[in-house]
């Protein structure tokens, strides 16, 4: 790996390496320019460090405490957020559905929420240059949305008894389903610059680190691509300050390694250290903030569970998690919300299934230990929908120090009419659906997933912290690439659109300021 | 009788090339953890947390007993979290003080006895108090019950769950991660899948 000196002036860092930070690091670095990437955790190693054990993978959650506030406290952590070298791509279930073009546009069809400063059309070359580079496993025709122009690279990944289930369930009520489009190999792939990945083998881990790589997480695909670009990584990096110079341009950035403080020139700075921290940096330094927004627009996408034991032998935690999908809910119609849905067939790991139905239906003792025993018999349905902005749903900085002396962020989170309407829909229509496919004691566990927001995009800066390039408005040299920029929560899971929109960030960036960054390279 | 799976199915497997070395490792670790003594709780408040956790989880398993209080007074001591609080709850550590003296100040108020010395379901009374938000005393004035006790049932239930004798019981062997796993359809077992019983 290539590696550059904290006093020479480089191109660009970028802090954070999951979905926002490594593709745009790969494309930066293919452009020839001089990019560090700063990760807070660790280089892992995915044969020697990723165990078969939910408990031993704790590691790859972010585990530094947030405060969760609100009439619905979101759960950090293992729901929503990683760290080590690959991010949360280390444990998402790598379930990558594109986002459909009517997402972008919640306000115009529906007066509520946010539009997006730019269009499907505009992304949709970058959705599919994602999913060929990763090698995503998709059925041959996708049911919903636009026509896709190329075909997903790999044929789906087998369906498991949960997915049997659910398709099952939605035959007898005329509900369409397909296979699910995953960022696992369900064949062997040539990745550039790693060599070949292996296929899938069934494991279901993928809510954890994959060991041996199937599973697209950005360690796997384009952390190595970058590296071989001539990027460096340096890990177990917490950055904490960016200064400004006297032009109010940011012109190093200073980090913890090792316990002492370090600092490295760069002409251009990304944070891509998502939702959370990426506002908790900006709000700690006091920067790109005139709009005010930084922090706001906290959502979380409702992610209601139906969970139903079933007769048949199920073993939940074989196969890709998240096998089908149906998007036929993406527009409900005589619905009463805005936006919509999509539904996901679930497996789940032991450790898993078992806290959530402490939290969820407080179950213990000799009731607890009964409903345990009917794990392998177990299925889930979920769904991830559209989440309004509400002006209730921030983060701030507490008044509670973590241990390196820095304020905790406060989430303050609160399900607003429409995600509450939307969620009694779809328990109706889950619940259904389970008892056609033949459950008995179902239960519902009541959550939102991921965490977006906080630095949302948009054409005007008073009403958003970048431009539709992730350009900050306030600094011109501050690129911001995650999914605390995205305007609306989409109803899909986010993780291909933050890659999409990273390399179209780092696209607009090398257009508009490759030129004076190249000639940088010349010198 | 119940359902129930064979036992020393992970134990078995652990002996053989199916599971990786680093999966082989974390769990042989857990089934091998020496007796612990407690650094964060007073040796009574650790007294106290053991009997409200064989309560929150009871354990009959002939194989060996599972230590989930163990685990919670380590976490402590080494000031792990797992990544959010409710905003309502003070940090863990006191969070965890606090609920254990409420638990036996309500038991005191409710039996006049300590926690340890009533029955179980008298016990279990107690417990199901607090879970509800209706056992007395003015601890629970400074600590929300009801979030007390689905913390430390959710860290109990991790505990316990996350154990090779817990997933021996539940039939579980997700660890086996060597071969592939082909038969993952309904009713498809691969030949190291255990059936159930009765």
């Amino acid at each position: 790996m290539q590696t550059y000196s904290t006093t020479e002036t480089i191109d660009a860092v970028i802090i954070g390496t999951g979905a926002g930070g490594a593709p745009l690091l790969a494309r930066l670095a293919k452009a020839g320019l001089r990019v560090v990437a700063l990760e807070a955790g660790t280089h892992w190693n995915p044969a020697r460090d990723f165990a078969t054990d939910e408990k031993a993978q704790e590691k790859l959650f972010w585990n530094d405490e947030r405060l969760s506030a609100g009439n619905d406290p979101l759960p950090f952590g293992s729901n929503n957020s990683g760290t080590g070298v690959g991010g949360s791509t280390l444990h998402y279930t790598a379930y990558t559905p594109r986002a459909q073009p009517d997402d972008f546009r919640i306000r115009t069809d529906f007066g509520v929420g946010q539009d997006w400063p730019i269009g499907f059309d505009q992304i949709e070359p970058y959705y599919e240059e994602v999913e060929q580079f990763l090698g995503v496993s998709g059925p041959s025709s996708y049911p919903w949305g636009p026509a896709r122009k190329r075909a997903y690279a790999l044929g789906p990944l087998p369906v498991n008894g949960a997915g049997q289930l659910m398709e099952r369930g939605c035959k007898e009520l005329g509900i369409k389903t397909s296979p699910a489009a995953n960022a696992a190999l369900s064949a062997p792939y040539y990745q550039e610059g790693v060599g070949h990945r292996p296929a899938c083998t069934n494991r279901g881990y993928c809510q954890a680190g994959c060991n041996i790589g199937a599973k697209a997480s950005m360690d796997v695909t384009y952390i190595p691509l970058a590296i071989q670009y001539g990027a460096e990584i340096r890990s177990e990096c917490f950055v904490t300050q960016l200064p400004k110079n006297a032009s109010g341009k940011l012109s190093e950035v200073v980090y913890i390694r090792n316990g002492q403080e370090e600092r490295q020139r760069c002409r251009y700075v990304f944070l891509c250290a998502g939702t959370i921290e990426t506002a908790r940096l900006l709000l700690l330094n006091d920067l790109a903030n005139s709009s005010g927004q930084v922090g706001r627009n906290v959502m979380a996408h409702p992610g209601l569970q139906i969970w139903g034991e079933f007769d048949e032998d199920i073993r939940p935690y074989k196969g890709i998690p998240g096998a089908l999908i149906s998007e036929d809910t993406h527009r409900p119609k005589q619905a009463d919300f805005a936006g919509g849905y999509l539904l996901q067939s679930i497996g789940v790991m032991p450790v898993t299934y078992m806290t959530q139905m402490a939290r969820g239906r407080g179950l213990w003792g000799n009731a607890l230990k009964q409903a345990a025993l009917a794990y392998n018999h177990v299925a889930g349905i979920n769904i991830l929908g559209d989440c309004l902005p509400h002006a209730h749903n921030y983060m701030e900085l507490s008044q509670e120090k973590d241990n390196r002396g820095i304020p905790k962020p406060r989430v303050y989170f609160s399900n607003g009419d429409n995600e509450k309407r939307m969620t009694a829909h779809a328990d109706k229509l889950m619940r259904d659906i389970w008892a056609a496919a033949g459950a008995r004691n179902v239960w519902a566990f009541q959550r939102n997933a991921h965490v977006i927001g906080t630095c949302r995009m948009g054409n005007s800066p008073e009403i958003a912290v970048v431009n539709a390039d992730g350009q900050s408005f306030d600094i011109p040299n501050l690129y911001i690439s995650d999914n605390s920029t995205f305007p609306s929560a989409l109803s899909v899971n986010p993780a291909l659109t933050i890659m999409a929109l990273a390399l179209r960030t780092a696209d607009r960036f090398l257009k508009h300021e490759g030129l004076k960054a190249q000639s940088s390279v010349s010198q | 009788m119940l359902p129930y799976y064979p036992t020393n199915t992970v134990r078995a497997l652990l002996d053989t090339d199916q599971v990786t070395d680093a999966t082989r490792q974390a769990l042989t670790e857990r089934l091998q953890l020496p007796p612990h003594q407690p650094t964060f709780f007073s040796v009574s408040e650790f007294a106290l947390l053991q009997a409200v956790c064989n309560r929150l989880v009871p354990q009959d398993n002939p194989s060996g007993w599972i230590d989930m209080a163990s685990n919670i007074d380590k976490r402590l001591s080494e000031h792990k979290y797992d990544g959010w609080r409710y905003d309502t709850m003070p940090p863990d550590e006191d969070a965890y003080r606090l609920g254990l003296m409420g638990i036996e100040e309500s038991a005191q108020l409710i039996f006049q006895q300590e926690f340890r010395n009533i029955s179980a379901e008298q016990q279990d009374f107690i417990l199901k108090a607090v879970q509800l938000m209706e056992a007395p005393g003015d601890t629970w004035k400074k600590l929300p019950a009801d979030r007390f006790f689905e913390e430390l049932l959710t860290e109990a239930t991790e505990n316990y769950y996350s154990h090779p004798l817990a997933q021996e019981e539940i039939g579980y062997v997700g660890m086996a991660d060597v071969p592939a796993w082909h038969r993952i359809g309904l009713n498809q077992l691969e030949d190291r899948e255990p059936k159930r019983i009765g």
